[in-house]
């Protein structure tokens, strides 16, 4: 058991001027489950692989526990790692792979057996042992990825979208089982994937990355309530929050019929006159004027509803209760709701000072 | 309803067996008949046809009597059958061509070289296609090349050169087997090794193994297919080879079986002895259809691996 430690952490790819994994700063503490999120391309799985020790590290250090491991191979530095398409050996039995970690330990055969047995039961896979992974379900190869990691005790488990490859209903259910595993282990988790809805669910904290950039680091609840920028604001939730440019005058804010004051914190943090107001689709109020839009699209979820609302040539994204009897082409007019309003600076992107 | 419609409602017939076609209807615009097709298959199969009549004939042949061979020649054996020594020429052929010292020295060449040729070709060709060594690409290429150079035109250089060293024998010939079989093993092989998934040796990095460990309990169990589409092709290609052996081999004791065939031909014919030649033929090429019809699957496996996919 160990923390994880970040520190300027960059890497470059060969013929790519610009870094995959930028100047990052990140500190996983003890036990915790962190998950790395963001769009393709945006540095996660580099990052998982540096620690895991497949990539070089440029510049910066990456330190498990007290340990520099910057410089270690990957055998040398105690991590596990589950692979996005789980790469089990194809010519080794469940059981061989499960323990074939413990077999280049050299531990003895009857402890190793009994170790292997132990995970498998934790896992639901002691009746697949025998078994070649060819004749695995999806699900089941999962599990083996699993616990080939589990297995080893190690200070850090890494993985890197397990769930990508898992029908819809499959991935809720081993979402949950991997984050109570986790819990019940207490290993230190990096999980990275580029589902919003996994992140949020799993996670104790959430790093949000772009570009190669941390963007924002903190619990789910945290990212939802208080996004650090807008990029932030639009990545996390789901649907999108309304990102509604608009300009400042010497009252606040104008956003639709709706007036919006800025503190002067605010207004000092602002650079320019632009100025971005999200609001998520649950944060509006419906019929009290503002904005005059018409209903676009109804997505029906049955306990949800999504309405896609056109206003000129911007589009509003409005939850309602499932089953209202929104039709398209219907008028309907929305007031952001109080407090449930977030302000960024159009220029920067940042989030200015809450109110 | 109208009121004239007086009829009662048909009653429900019996289900009917769904039948399916025998061959379901291709794809429209894909025509089933078009004269290139009719053509194509035709000469394929006057092909096969003509192959196969050479395979009966030399099967045949090789259990008749030279008077049957050239007066019946498309005929079943009869005359050896009838004197009751349906096997006269086989037993004629492998006493006078010395196959049965013939046949210990292929196999153990033949198989040795074959080995020694994979062993060396699959960690070559693991360190040409995973371990990113600088340059390993133009290396490929020209590990490629000697694919292309034909070993008959380097034949008199090589006898110079092995006669020099006093390798103007069978363990001369081992060697240039060996040598001359690498380039396209190493080729085959490195198909094998690209199509697997990078993920495997990290997976295994992980988990502790030294890159020599990667190889032998990971990688290499994976290429199986290749090793044995490689053993295969090599030791086919090596047993009837003929012309290094008449080379290079000048003590009968220790002729391959083509090199003793080929000796045997030259004495078979001049007493007229065609059945016992034709029956040494057989000897000779027999194994060697049947390895290949009991691995065939295997081997065009082997090689369009990388092809399609």
């Amino acid at each position: 058991m160990a923390t994880v430690t970040f520190s300027d952490t960059t890497r470059f790819y060969a013929g790519v001027d610009r870094p995959a994994v930028d100047g990052l700063d990140l500190e996983v503490a003890d036990g915790e489950f962190l998950v790395l999120v963001g769009p393709s391309g945006c540095g996660k799985s580099t990052t998982l692989r540096m620690l895991a020790g497949l990539e070089g590290v440029d510049d910066g250090s990456i330190h498990i526990g007290d340990r520099d491991v910057t410089e270690l191979p990957p055998k040398d530095r105690d991590t596990a790692m589950v692979f996005q398409n789980y790469a089990l050996y194809p010519h080794m039995t469940v059981g061989e792979n499960i323990g074939f970690h413990l077999k280049l330990a050299k531990m003895p055969k009857a402890e190793r057996e009994r170790k292997v047995a132990e995970a498998a039961a934790v896992l639901d896979l002691t009746e697949y042992l025998d078994r070649k992974p060819a004749k695995l379900s999806g699900g089941q190869r999962q599990r083996v990825a699993m616990g080939r990691a589990i297995v080893r005790e190690p200070s850090v488990f890494l993985m890197d979208e397990p769930l990508s490859n898992l029908d819809a209903k499959l991935r809720v259910q081993t979402r949950t089982q991997i984050a109570s595993l986790q819990r019940r282990l207490g290993i230190t988790t990096l999980y990275v994937t580029h589902d919003q809805v996994e992140a949020m669910t799993m996670g104790d904290r959430v790093a949000v990355l772009k570009d190669g950039i941390l963007q924002q680091c903190d619990t789910p609840v945290g990212l939802f309530a208080k996004p650090v920028n807008v990029f932030v604001a639009g990545f996390i939730g789901s649907p999108a929050m309304n990102l509604l440019e608009t300009t400042v005058d010497s009252d606040g804010a104008v956003a639709g019929g709706t007036r919006l004051p800025l503190t002067p914190a605010q207004r000092s943090a602002l650079t320019g006159p632009g100025i971005v107001v999200g609001v998520r689709p649950e944060g509006w109020t419906i019929g009290d004027g503002g904005f005059e839009a018409i209903v676009e699209v109804v997505e029906e979820l049955g306990s949800d509803q999504y309405l896609y609302c056109r206003d000129g040539d911007r589009v509003l994204t409005v939850r309602t209760p499932g089953m209202a009897p929104w039709q398209r082409g219907e008028p309907i007019s929305l007031t952001p709701q109080p407090g449930a309003v977030h302000l960024f600076d159009a220029a920067t992107g940042d989030r200015l000072p809450d109110a | 309803m109208s009121v004239t419609d007086v009829e009662a409602p048909p009653r429900p017939s019996p289900k009917p067996v769904r039948k399916p076609p025998r061959k379901p209807r291709p794809a429209p615009g894909s025509k089933r008949f078009s004269p290139l097709r009719v053509l194509g298959s035709t000469i394929v199969w006057l092909f096969t046809a003509g192959n196969i009549l050479v395979l009966y004939w030399l099967l045949t042949a090789s259990f008749k009597t030279p008077v049957e061979i050239f007066t019946k020649p498309f005929d079943l054996p009869y005359q050896w059958f009838k004197v009751g020594k349906p096997f006269r020429n086989f037993i004629y052929a492998w006493n006078n061509a010395g196959f049965g010292e013939a046949v210990l020295t292929t196999v153990v060449l033949v198989g040795l070289a074959t080995v020694v040729t994979v062993a060396v070709s699959a960690p070559c060709a693991y360190a040409l296609t995973r371990l990113g060594v600088r340059g390993s690409g133009p290396m490929t290429n020209v590990v490629a090349i000697g694919m292309g150079v034909p070993f008959q035109t380097v034949i008199i250089p090589l006898f110079v050169v092995l006669s020099k060293v006093h390798l103007d024998n069978e363990y001369g010939l081992f060697v240039l087997y060996v040598a001359l079989s690498i380039p396209f093993t190493v080729f085959l092989m490195t198909g094998f090794f690209r199509s697997l998934p990078d993920e495997l040796e990290e997976a295994a990095a992980l988990d502790g193994a030294s890159p020599m460990r990667t190889f032998f309990s990971v990688m290499l169990p994976l290429t199986r297919g290749g090793m044995i589409t490689a053993l295969t092709l090599n030791a086919i290609g090596l047993w009837n080879e003929t012309l290094l052996a008449i080379v290079f081999l000048k003590d009968q004791a220790h002729f391959t079986l083509s090199r003793a065939l080929f000796t045997f031909y030259g004495a078979a014919s001049y007493q007229s002895e065609y059945g016992g030649l034709i029956a040494g033929v057989a000897i000779v090429v027999l194994p060697m259809l049947v390895l290949y019809l009991v691995l065939a699957r295997r081997i065009i496996t082997g090689l369009t691996l990388g092809a399609g996919k």
